[in-house]
């Protein structure tokens, strides 16, 4: 982060003390993100976004709290900006969902960082356009005959400062690679994910996520219309993230008190396996969330969420912690709400399950009837808190006969409970990976899993 | 005018000056005020003052979108520079193409007779207040309640000389609720989203205290669930949701050709000949229009500075016209129908439904029932979903009826399942109501990164044959 914005937050907080609020806090984020989405084989459009942002929180009169955001232009107007928040925060209904933020200054050990930032990101923006262009070649090689997908990457530049203490800045890059292959039927395709943080180390890694994609594309040809029923279902990284990925999730005491979290009042409930083991880790190594502390200036830390499968801890921000006679577990986070509400509470940073024993052969060794997924998309709910929902399959995914993938199929939902699926988690494999993409909004580390007894709809007519 | 207008036009100009062959420049400035509350409690207030400016260039056939939130000349020389740059360098095989130029001048805004900007804090906060009251009341044990008012200005300016001036007024409001039922905890989002002043909001309790009774009424079902094969009476708010997945998306022309293949999928009409392949029965006629007053997707021109006006998507069961920006029209040889929108300053505008709904028929609500012997009356949805070409859709019931010889009945039927493909569906369809109702405001995504727009969605009521329940 250049100086400029760093003293801008700064002053920000020091006018806010003048005028006597009870807390002024602020975070400056500086970034320079770039995309490139490509169809067809070919780049259609390339992105970049160049952002200047102090988000602003300020409390007065205890309890009346308003959140800002703006693109501060110079000290005048930051000065403007402060002195009309504090005005806007007055006219504020007393909150009851405010008590307290960090109030120890943590020292940052910048060092346990260094692998989050790739020195070279500048020059990589050069270089982009022709690792897209390889990863569309091998997708082709591999047996694709159309390409599409969206690779965005990027900088950013974190600073906090608090009135109540805290102050600290980080910085951080990101890579993310969706590509998805067709052949030129409609419903024959395959997808590849790649995601991490050091984007000049990753051509080895992207190009492999695209000849996934045409691999996956060239053996889904021919697929045949899925029949309805039980299955036992194979969930790939990507489709267990997004699936199964909803409970560890659930553990956030803001979703428990809008009725959109399936773990209220289950703490100590024994809800999966005892080999299933998942925490919220603002640390994990590589992890797209990680950093050293949270919007308050809490540390990160590595929160377990489920050990051997019963429900231990929700994540929490210092006012949730207070609520939940609980410690702050560094989750603090300013939530959007639609387009323009802001909130402080908990938000999940890494979800991270344990890694499992089995090899992708021993998954598929079943004599059960067995279907491998490999991708998802639309994931809807009738209710958050009995987790009733359906999915619809979308790429690659195959009937598993004799320990091997057989017949292509398509045209299919799951349509269960999530709880369901998670009680009947029946072996991990051993090929844990970070997954973040579309329909994955949270990085969520995890492995192959597979799931007995999962009920399979398709269209009537 | 922003203050800001003349360093959107010095962007645009100085992307000339680089090279480029066409540029524009997409400013927005304006304000966001927003409230938060759970069971009545006031969680927080957020003020967003809003600016920021979005350039796309094309240069030699390759396109590329900047934008800044510093506007400052610096920020914007420096974006400039890095989009010419950008745009050079992809030197696409197949150049992306504009088509004749657009030099529409023009100014217009939302009707509003409040305007937002008058309306103090204060009254936002009782209003908010005043409607978790009602839903309180009507037996929701949980609610979480979001609102925003936007004020902004809209500036588009182009190289080719279009320069279109939009004042936007919205408010949004979201409830998010959730009441604990005889058999399960029954949920819904109910969204009163309108392009209005703050006039729009004397409707509100209202609407809101009886979508929350409803709400509270299927709470307190029955398991009275029916199997088989059925004739359904669909409401306004189900026929929105059909026509905006069953037929809005699989019309998106950069669908159709593959560009949004990796995120929002590709599309069924593919396959398809316009004018000629039929996809439903002669009662289905789908209209596409954005150019009417206080709906989620109102707009008088597009993000490209292109005239709004109505799209008919699928004429008497045939599907007719895809949506269309300026690139697609060109690939597709009928040019832009005014299908362009951009959710904010910092996206790239893409091919965006607008108000979608189902063109009204010939019958009353009476008249679609009396033949029925034995049916469901589905009067809205819960789950659903639809794959990424747009085939395979599934709506579950919320409140529904059970219809009996010729009369719908008191007795609710719970979450029946239609799970059909589009053309199963539209085929099925044999009456249409005459009376239009926009029931569906939503929030359409597409895109990566997102591009959340406001839209409406609507019809009749629709009558559908022999529908077995999934």
């Amino acid at each position: 982060m250049d100086d400029t914005l760093k003293s801008l937050v700064d002053s920000a907080i020091s006018t806010g003390q003048k005028q006597n609020v009870d807390l002024i806090l602020g975070l400056g984020s500086q970034s320079v993100n770039n995309q490139i989405r490509f169809s067809q084989n070919k780049i259609d459009i390339n992105k970049q976004w160049q952002s200047d942002l102090i988000d602003l929180l300020v409390l007065v009169e205890g309890n009346r709290v308003s959140i800002g955001s703006f693109s501060p232009r110079d000290e005048a107007y930051v000065k403007e900006r402060v002195n009309a928040q504090i005005k806007f925060a007055q006219k504020m209904t007393p909150s009851p969902f405010f008590m307290g933020v960090e109030s120890v200054q943590h020292s940052i050990d910048q060092s346990a960082f260094r692998e989050h930032f790739d020195p070279r990101i500048v020059e990589y923006r050069e270089k982009a356009p022709q690792v897209i262009n390889t990863c569309i070649d091998e997708a082709i090689n591999t047996g694709a005959t159309r390409v599409a997908g969206s690779f965005l990457f990027g900088e950013n530049s974190n600073y906090l400062s608090s009135s109540a203490g805290p102050s600290g800045g980080y910085q951080n890059t990101f890579y993310n690679l969706t590509v998805r292959a067709f052949q030129d039927e409609l419903d024959a395709s395959g997808q590849g994910l790649a995601c991490g943080r050091i984007p000049n180390s990753a051509e080895k890694e992207l190009v492999q996520a695209a000849g996934k994609a045409g691999r996956f594309s060239k053996s889904h040809k021919n697929a045949q219309q899925a029949k309805p029923g039980l299955y036992d279902i194979i969930m790939s990284p990507a489709v267990g993230a997004n699936v199964l990925g909803n409970i560890p999730q659930d553990a956030n005491p803001l979703l428990i008190m809008m009725g959109r979290s399936s773990l209220g009042d289950k703490i100590g409930e024994k809800l999966a396996p005892d080999f299933v083991n998942i925490e919220d880790n603002g640390l994990q190594p590589g992890g797209l969330a990680t950093s050293p502390i949270d919007i308050e200036g809490t540390p990160r830390s590595s929160t377990s969420i489920f050990n051997e499968g019963v429900l231990k801890s929700y994540i929490h921000n210092t006012t949730t912690g207070n609520m939940f006679q609980a410690e702050s577990t560094g989750n603090g986070a300013f939530v959007n709400f639609g387009m323009g509400s802001k909130i402080m509470a908990p938000a999940p940073t890494n979800v991270v399950f344990n890694n499992g024993d089995y090899s992708f052969d021993e998954l598929l060794d079943t004599s059960r009837n067995t279907l491998y997924v490999t991708c998802n998309w639309y994931t809807r709910f009738t209710s958050r808190i009995s987790t009733e929902y359906s999915t619809i399959p979308r790429d690659a995914a195959f009937l598993v006969v004799n320990g091997e993938l057989s017949t292509p199929v398509k045209n299919f939902r799951i349509s269960d409970k999530i709880l369901n699926h998670f009680a009947n988690i029946d072996a991990m494999g051993n090929d844990r990976v970070q997954v973040k993409w579309w329909e994955v909004g949270v990085p969520t580390w995890i492995p192959t899993i597979r799931v007995k007894d999962c009920r399979v709809t398709t269209a009537t007519q | 005018m922003s203050e800001y207008a003349d360093l959107a036009e010095y962007g645009m100009e100085y992307a000339q000056d680089q090279g480029a062959d066409y540029s524009e420049a997409r400013l927005i400035d304006g304000q966001r005020i927003a409230f938060v509350l759970q069971n009545g409690n006031f969680i927080s207030g957020s003020e967003l003052p809003w600016k920021g400016i979005g350039f796309r260039v094309l240069c030699n056939g390759g396109l590329s979108f900047v934008s800044v939130d510093n506007l400052t000349k610096k920020a914007v020389r420096n974006a400039i520079t890095t989009s010419v740059k950008m745009a050079k360098n992809s030197n696409p095989k197949d150049k992306i193409d504009f088509g004749s130029p657009v030099s529409n001048v023009a100014k217009w805004g939302v009707p509003a007779k409040e305007n937002l900007h008058d309306v103090s804090l204060e009254a936002m906060i009782t209003k908010l207040q005043d409607m978790d009251k009602v839903a309180e009341s009507a037996g929701i044990n949980t609610r979480a309640t979001i609102f925003e008012a936007q004020s902004l200005t809209k500036y588009l300016v182009t190289s080719e000389g279009t320069k279109i001036e939009s004042d936007l007024s919205m408010l949004k409001f979201y409830g998010i609720v959730t009441v604990k039922g005889i058999l399960d905890s029954e949920q819904r989002f109910v969204d009163l989203t309108r392009s209005t002043g703050w006039e729009g909001t004397k409707s509100w309790i209202e609407e809101y205290e009886n979508e929350c009774k409803r709400i509270a009424k299927v709470a307190a079902q029955q398991d009275h669930k029916l199997t088989g094969k059925v004739d359904f009476v669909v409401g306004p708010e189900v026929v929105g949701i059909i026509c905006h997945e069953n037929a809005g998306h699989p019309s998106e022309g950069d669908r159709i050709m593959g560009r949004e293949g990796a995120q929002a999928g590709e599309s069924f009409w593919r396959d398809l000949t316009l004018g000629e392949s039929r996809v439903g029965s002669d009662h289905v006629t789908i209209l596409e229009d954005p150019t009417i007053p206080g709906t989620g997707g109102y707009y008088l021109y597009d993000d490209e500075g292109v005239k709004a006006r109505e799209r008919v998507l699928i004429k008497n069961g045939i599907i007719n016209e895809p949506l269309l920006n300026r690139e697609f029209g060109v690939k597709f040889g009928m040019g832009s129908n005014g299908s362009s929108r951009s959710s904010d300053f910092n996206r790239e505008p893409i091919i965006r439904m607008a108000n979608t709904y189902m063109k009204p028929g010939d019958f009353t609500l009476d008249e679609l029932i009396e033949d029925l012997k034995h049916g469901i009356y589905m009067l809205s949805f819960t789950e659903w979903n639809i794959d990424d070409r747009r085939y395979q859709s599934k709506y579950v019931g919320f409140e529904c009826y059970e219809i009996k010889d010729g009369e719908i009945t008191e007795t609710m039927v719970r979450r029946p399942v239609m799970e059909l493909t589009s053309i199963g569906l539209f085929s099925s369809i044999d009456g249409v109501t005459k009376d239009l109702n926009f029931d569906f405001p939503g929030v359409c995504g597409k895109s990566d990164p997102g591009q959340g727009v406001p839209v409406y969605a609507g019809g009749g009521s629709i009558r559908m044959r022999g529908i077995r329940l999934g």
